[in-house]
């Protein structure tokens, strides 16, 4: 029954392929990510537009108006409907979407994830850093400022993003280890996705810890928040705010010193890689250690989780920050 | 004192569990009573205000309004895009503006609910998804850093440093929160139309037979508070810097829960100025409380919620009271 079904999801995958392949015999992919319209995935966006024409890819992003694993779900059951030969995906929730990525495949889809690494159901996933790699090296900065002392409060985009709070576990870890005479205070928050919670909650914070010296902030908006709380505050240069966050939208508050940087691995690079990838399946290039991928480099895959995991991180700082924000990210 | 109490036993039970509560804070964490923490609960709780003071109106006319927050969002993009035309715009224009384009958005609702006599919750739930999709599709979701200066710069109106070098200061938005308060209580407590809109909010039908057009009524209600949430938006916009499509959305509902606090009744025809300041502050020293007391944000949503539903029950208790001594059915 299964190979039944199998066979004519596959015939009608065929017939749509004729019709649509009539016009074109270009691959398609359709990536699909956390959330339209911010920054960053404007930024893939262009990366997987560009890939796309220099590989003769009809390659295009789909970005939901909500991060809710249920319109990615949706997105994801068009996209196999459509007869695509490569799904990309960056999800808001794993195992809400291994169901409909076990479909795909067995449709003969090619599935590549980017921020999944949990996923089982893809041919591969791609990162740019490690979680423990993200974590660490923004800690280190942290200390480096606080001069490897003191309060710092710590901030993720929600309590349940697993990617924010395995970096803010990272991170933790590292420092506790490393640098005994700083120290945590509250548990993590999850305000970094709003600006506007960010900047109230750094408010609070900093007038129920007057010793506070710094802010860890994952999730892009968090940065944002606590720079302008401390600019406020009139604590610039004894806070410090450290984290990944929008080149474009921070650049005014790292050149005053509200915030003192962060790391972030380039979107446009990681929607080329996602089109790159796309089509080495599609031609069933293999990918083995050593393989040089455009945007990843020289690669070393695990075969057993079918991760490639690299370590791509770019600072962003008073001196790249233009560069960055010149970018449109 | 007990006509006070006769009269607004919605908002005397509210001040005696925000006074508890404020007591209670003062004692247990030290920095809750500093001038600085008071001055930015203020400063944070400026745009709530000035929405609730708006959706007061509509629920004293018995609507009720979930697309302000929404249509402030509107109201921001238009307004770039309107002070771009006109070459840079100042505050003047920008006031006009934000107030016009408000007001032409609550007219949108207005005229659905009274040509077509559809129920406003329907046709606010309509508009809410109307405005967020359009605003998402136009704009593809763009964040506006590039804003002109004198909407984005900081207008501190008075300002103090506290003896632990923190600086204590109000900002624009208290002042414009203060004059939209005051405007809202004169027109609902000190005009003709707004006692029509009480009498149109308690009994429509009795109202138009002494000769009030609920059209009118239907107009002034949505025209005020589209007005309002055009200059909420414009003041969330100097407080955060930036015009994001999807800042605002979801605050609504907190908006509502904390006019509703305030004794507006859902029905119509019941709800004060007063009691719409407490209910925001309510909400807010909640928040601003628990992260003072270190509470760990895991339990943040769920002591709120617990706090709004004590509030609301002892409210609601003496409402059923009031009720059966006058014997109404």
């Amino acid at each position: 029954m299964r190979k039944m079904m199998t066979a004519l999801v596959a015939g009608a995958v065929a017939v749509g392929l004729a019709f649509g392949a009539a016009a074109q015999d270009k691959p398609r992919m359709g990536v699909v990510v956390k959330i339209g319209g911010i920054p960053w995935f404007n930024a893939m966006e262009q990366g997987i537009k560009s890939q796309g024409e220099a590989l003769g890819v009809d390659a295009f992003m789909i970005g939901p108006t909500s991060a809710d694993p249920a319109l990615q779900v949706r997105a994801i059951e068009d996209l196999i409907a459509q007869g695509v030969d490569v799904i990309g995906v960056v999800p808001n929730d794993e195992k809400a979407l291994e169901p409909v990525l076990e479909k795909a495949m067995a449709a003969g889809i090619k599935v590549v994830a980017h921020e999944g690494p949990g996923i089982v159901n893809k041919d591969w996933d791609f990162e740019m850093a490690s979680a423990q790699s993200f974590g660490e090296t923004h800690a280190e900065l942290l200390a480096q400022k606080m001069g490897g002392k003191g309060e710092y409060a710590v901030y993720v985009g929600s309590l349940t993003v697993p990617l924010h709070n395995a970096w803010a576990d990272a991170a933790i870890a590292y420092l506790s280890a490393k640098y005994p005479e700083m120290k945590v205070v509250g548990d993590r928050y999850g305000v970094a996705e709003s600006v506007d919670d960010s900047r109230k909650t750094a408010l609070d914070v900093m007038a129920a810890h007057p010793e506070l010296k710094g802010f860890l902030a994952f999730g892009s908006q968090g940065p944002i928040g606590a720079g302008r709380a401390i600019e406020e505050q009139r604590k610039i240069g004894s806070v410090f705010v450290i984290g990944p966050f929008s080149p474009g939208q921070g650049r005014d508050l790292v050149k005053s010193g509200a915030i003192s940087g962060g790391f972030m691995w380039n979107p446009m690079e990681a929607g080329k890689v996602f089109v790159t990838m796309g089509k080495m399946l599609a031609d069933g290039t293999p990918i083995t250690e050593g393989t040089d991928i455009p945007g990843l480099g020289k690669v070393s895959p695990d075969t057993a989780t079918k991760n490639i995991i690299t370590n791509n991180l770019v600072p962003i700082n008073a001196d790249t920050v233009d560069g960055l924000a010149d970018m449109g990210l | 004192m007990a006509r006070i109490l006769r009269d607004y036993p919605a908002e005397v039970k509210l001040f005696a569990v925000l006074a508890a509560i404020f007591a209670g804070l003062s004692l247990a964490a030290p920095s809750f009573l500093t001038l600085t923490n008071l001055t930015a609960l203020v400063n944070n709780s400026s745009v709530n205000v000035i929405w609730a003071v708006g959706l007061l109106v509509v629920l004293i006319a018995g609507g009720i309004d979930i697309s302000f927050a929404v249509a402030a969002s509107v109201v921001q993009y238009l307004c770039v895009y309107a002070f771009a035309a006109v070459g840079g715009g100042n505050w003047a224009i920008g006031f006009a503006f934000a107030i016009a384009f408000g007001t032409a958005l609550g007219f949108v609702n207005a005229a659905l609910i009274h040509y077509f006599r559809i129920i406003t919750i329907v046709v606010t739930i309509a508009t809410f998804n109307a405005f967020f999709g359009l605003l998402m599709f136009i704009t593809s979701g763009r964040f506006i850093y590039d804003l002109p200066s004198w909407w984005t710069r900081r207008i501190i109106l008075w300002e103090r440093q506290a003896a632990d070098g923190s600086w204590a200061e109000i900002i624009l938005p208290v002042g414009v929160m203060v004059l939209c308060m005051i405007a809202t209580w004169a027109l609902i407590r000190h005009t003709t139309t707004g006692r029509q809109l009480y009498a149109f909010g308690d009994n429509p039908e009795g109202a138009r037979r002494i000769g009030i057009s609920p059209g009118a009524m239907t107009f002034i209600a949505f025209g005020w508070c589209g007005a309002m949430a055009g200059i909420a938006g414009l003041m969330q916009v100097n407080i955060v810097r930036e015009v994001v499509p999807n800042a605002l959305i979801g605050r609504e509902l907190d908006v509502l829960a904390a006019v509703v606090l305030g004794g507006a009744r859902l029905g119509g025809g019941r709800g004060s100025v007063t009691g719409c300041v407490l209910g925001v502050l309510l909400v807010a020293i909640t928040q601003n409380g628990l992260n003072l007391l270190g509470v760990s944000p895991y339990a943040f949503k769920m002591v709120i919620g617990a706090i709004i539903l004590i509030a609301i029950s002892t409210s609601g208790v003496t409402l059923v009271r009031a009720r059966r001594a006058g014997g109404a059915p």
